[in-house]
């Protein structure tokens, strides 16, 4: 038989975790909503980088961006595997399928090295080119990669072309 | 599907978890002063992270993802990793007292030691690896905490009757020791793309 | 109730230059001061309330349990800062990554609760987890400040530049790892020869 001995830690821990199971669900159900918000916020803010002024709005997975009424342009969030892990690109195009603008939501890259691939002097060379011309110089294409960020910069040039095959599909 | 090979490389030598991830510091720093107990460190670490890593994407996926209650998991990791550690030295004490001797003031430090909470994070936060790779990371996670604890001790047992300015002897010099082995450890950059 | 428990923490048992403990974010998010001062006030709403509550129960919290019952009174802890992190400032939650639930198995915390909060008062436990987290805040806000400006030059703390930019050629290697390391050691030695730790 289990005396009452054995049985009161078990009881205060599994009593302890039922306790705060509940009350972080109660705390979770209280701040999802504002999560989500931040991040759409944190999303739109992004989009408006790319796309000043527009309106957005979510269709499977992809953000149709408005002005006036017209359609701007389309963005996409993509997903691509960087030197230093898992990266988040936000890659803008416009209606003719050349890209817009791109921003790096995320990444796992080296800071000071690999992390210069969020900066603008490397994006704004994305700027106007089409799908083909989308490589790193040194394989053929018109982007020119960061100076030792090789590897961060194939990714993201990986990302973005990504993106533009998302939206064209 | 990821390269295994790939994550076994990276994981050891580019992101080491250590020397690149500032995970699993304290052991690192607190028990690198001899060699001989930081091979049995680095050896309970890497079984750690190896069952920690499976169970804890197992219940990731099957348990926390399925119930929309992904926000529990660090309570639920804890837990799983805590109650593993336990049963593991239940079951050793049991079945081998020379092995319990040898491993057993390690394991309770294990459940509190970053490196293990962390890489399960890693496996389904950061990278959301697949089962095999996310297995897979957690074993290589613990070689390479086992390589950089070993280079550790190894430099220190030295160190320790070198002729160091008074202030430096001791962690001030261990630090610079670490500085130096993760500068070496910077050269690995972009060894797998 | 005495004063040294609150003032032990921030020089002669500075959690972090004195006991060197919990140093996976000291040197993880020292890469800039704006992560540093996300980290201390996540850490001190942590480390307070936590032990807090662990003093107050700690009649009812049996021994042979009690570091599974901290660990998850501390985890839960952790979950509502990342929640309210997540909700109210993205960016930095971003910027924090896997060492916002790290704070869990910070030794620092644990060790608090099963030296201190354990045994002790809540009015002494709440001075004493004050103390430690001006301590631990002081630390790396120092050890980010330094390798902020000799990394990049300048430092920026929500988009305004705190010290000008007086490096001309900044060591990068700085905000690298080795940085971290070599910035804690230089520290340690430094401290050790003033005596002060």
């Amino acid at each position: 038989m289990v005396g009452k001995k054995e049985v009161k830690p078990v009881a205060v821990l599994v009593i302890t975790c039922v306790v705060w199971g509940a009350l972080l669900g109660l705390i979770h159900g209280a701040t999802k909503e504002r999560i989500e918000e931040a991040e759409r916020a944190e999303l739109y803010r992004t989009l408006s980088e790319i796309f000043p002024g527009a309106q957005f709005s979510e269709e499977n997975g992809r953000y149709v961006c408005m002005e006036n009424g017209e359609v701007v342009g389309y963005a996409v969030v993509v997903e691509e595997r960087g030197f230093g892990g898992r990266m988040e690109v936000v890659v803008g195009v416009s209606p003719e399928g050349t890209v817009v603008g791109v921003r790096v939501v995320s990444h796992g890259e080296t800071p000071g090295l690999g992390s210069k691939i969020t900066e603008e002097g490397f994006l704004a060379q994305f700027g106007g080119k089409r799908l083909e011309e989308i490589a790193l110089k040194k394989d053929g294409g018109e982007i020119e990669a960061v100076t030792g960020a090789t590897i961060s910069s194939r990714a993201a040039v990986r990302a973005v072309r990504k993106g533009l095959e998302n939206l064209r599909g | 599907m990821e390269n295994l090979l790939g994550i076994v490389i990276a994981a050891i030598f580019i992101n080491n978890i250590v020397l690149t991830k500032f995970l699993g510091l304290c052991s690192f720093f607190g028990i690198s002063t001899r060699v001989k107990t930081a091979v049995m460190m680095g050896m309970a670490v890497t079984f750690v992270a190896t069952c920690s890593s499976l169970i804890t994407w197992l219940v990731h996926r099957y348990f926390l993802v399925p119930f929309h209650i992904e926000y529990m998991r660090i309570v639920a990791f804890i837990l799983v990793i805590a109650s593993f550690v336990q049963l593991v030295e239940i079951t050793i004490r049991k079945l081998s007292p020379p092995l319990y001797r040898a491993f057993g003031i390690y394991l309770p430090l294990i459940t509190v030691n970053c490196a293990i909470l962390g890489v399960t994070l890693i496996n389904v936060d950061v990278e959301r690896y697949s089962f095999p790779a996310a297995v897979v990371n957690g074993f290589a996670t613990g070689l390479g905490y086992s390589l950089a604890i070993l280079m550790m001790s190894g430099m220190r047992e030295r160190l320790e009757i070198s002729d160091a300015p008074s202030s430096f002897r001791g962690l001030p010099l261990a630090f610079l020791t670490a500085a130096l082995l993760a500068l070496a450890f910077q050269g690995f950059s972009g060894m797998v793309e | 109730m005495k004063v040294q428990e609150f003032t032990k923490g921030i020089l002669k048992r500075n959690p972090v230059l004195g006991l060197v403990l919990g140093l996976c974010p000291v040197l993880a998010i020292t890469t800039r001061v704006e992560n540093a001062l996300g980290m201390s006030v996540a850490f001190t709403f942590v480390i307070v309330l936590s032990n807090l509550l662990i003093s107050l129960l700690k009649r009812f919290i049996p021994r042979d349990v009690r570091i599974p019952t901290f660990i998850v009174i501390i985890a839960s802890f952790v979950t509502i800062v990342e929640m309210l992190i997540h909700g109210y400032s993205p960016s930095l939650y971003e910027q924090l990554g896997i060492f916002l639930p790290l704070i869990t198995v910070n030794c620092i915390v644990l060790g608090r609760a099963e030296a201190f909060a354990s045994k002790r008062p809540v009015p002494e436990t709440l001075l004493d987890t004050l103390g430690m987290s001006v301590g631990f805040s002081l630390s790396i806000l120092v050890i980010s400040f330094l390798r902020e400006f000799f990394g990049t030059g300048k430092v920026l703390v929500f988009g305004h530049q705190v010290v000008p930019g007086l490096l001309s050629s900044p060591a990068t290697g700085m905000i690298l790892p080795p940085g971290a390391f070599l910035v804690m050691g230089i520290l340690l030695a430094l401290l050790k020869k003033a005596r002060v730790i």
